[in-house]
């Protein structure tokens, strides 16, 4: 087999691999550490919980096993925020992927 | 302009007006928007860098040709998601003030960055251009591989994940490897020749 032919089938293979490998959906994982979805608070309950923080609510949706919130603070800040779906704690919080909330002692 | 140039524009155009479509309808907010647009300039972008190496490690034929003749309006078109992009940015952020206030973030900046670059390129993206620039034109075209690199950590930085980015930039970095190898092992070749 010629060079050619050989580096020709690895560009493909590798390529292909590469088309393969769906890439994840959006988001480093939080990690909320909640159990299964039965027990869990409601969208509604986690829109009345963001907007208590004095937000303006974008979206609310489940992100792993979490709920994620997309919202502008009150300065005005595009940021999203993790909550933990059967407590509904506030357990990080991002600005533009930087982080500027973290509860104290959550690591997931 | 050719028939054909003409129908490849159509083609390029069409995710464009799905998505002003979707937005001017409600259907979809503007935020929803960054992930497509973005990543589509992304890989527009990468098509217009993969046919270089191509051409250097595969003998030409006419497919290779047809891509290389397409070059400049893969570039123009990714330059031109790049723009529908920043203007989704903007109608999501309402506010210049919000805008600038978070444009020292570094996930931020390095958009601006790579907008700034493409814009150079995307502007000296025809003939007057190449006549009239010379070598420098050589030089604001090879600005679309930082602009490449930093839009990967652009969307690196706010999605806090590196493996979307890089399945984006693989692609391109094996074919530079293939390059380099293919390249290495023809001088042996002509090297035992000469012997």
């Amino acid at each position: 087999m010629n060079f050619r032919v050989q580096a020709a089938l690895t560009a493909v293979a590798l390529l292909a691999g590469a088309s393969l490998s769906q890439p994840a959906l959006a988001d480093g994982d939080v990690v909320c550490g909640s159990g299964p979805q039965a027990e869990w608070r409601s969208e509604r309950d986690v829109r009345r919980r963001a907007f208590q923080e004095g937000w303006e609510i974008l979206r609310i949706q489940i992100q792993g096993d979490c709920y994620e919130v997309y919202a502008r603070n009150e300065m005005g800040q595009a940021i999203e925020a993790f909550f933990h779906p059967e407590t509904l704690e506030k357990l990080v919080v991002f600005r533009r992927g930087r982080e500027i909330y973290r509860r104290e002692g959550f690591t997931g | 302009m050719s028939l054909l140039r003409i129908l490849l524009w159509i083609l390029l155009a069409i995710p464009a007006a799905l998505m002003v479509r979707a937005l001017a309808s409600g259907e979809t907010l503007a935020m929803d928007l960054y992930h497509p647009t973005g990543e589509l300039a992304l890989r527009l972008m990468l098509l217009a860098m993969m046919i270089g190496p191509l051409l250097d490690i595969f003998r030409s034929n006419r497919f290779l040709r047809g891509w290389l003749a397409i070059r400049r309006n893969l570039g123009v078109a990714a330059f031109a998601y790049v723009a529908l992009h920043l203007v989704i940015y903007v109608i999501d952020m309402r506010s210049l003030a919000a805008m600038l206030d978070e444009i020292s973030l570094p996930s931020i900046w390095t958009g601006w960055l790579s907008f700034a670059l493409m814009l150079a390129a995307a502007s000296i993206s025809n003939d007057w251009a190449i006549r009239r620039l010379g070598r420098t034109w050589k030089q604001i075209q090879q600005g679309a591989y930082a602009a490449f690199l930093l839009g990967a950590i652009h969307w690196w930085l706010l999605d806090r994940d590196p493996v979307p980015p890089l399945i984006h930039l693989a692609p391109l970095l094996v074919l530079w490897s293939l390059r380099w190898l293919f390249i290495r092992h023809r001088r042996k070749n002509l090297k035992e020749y000469a012997v």
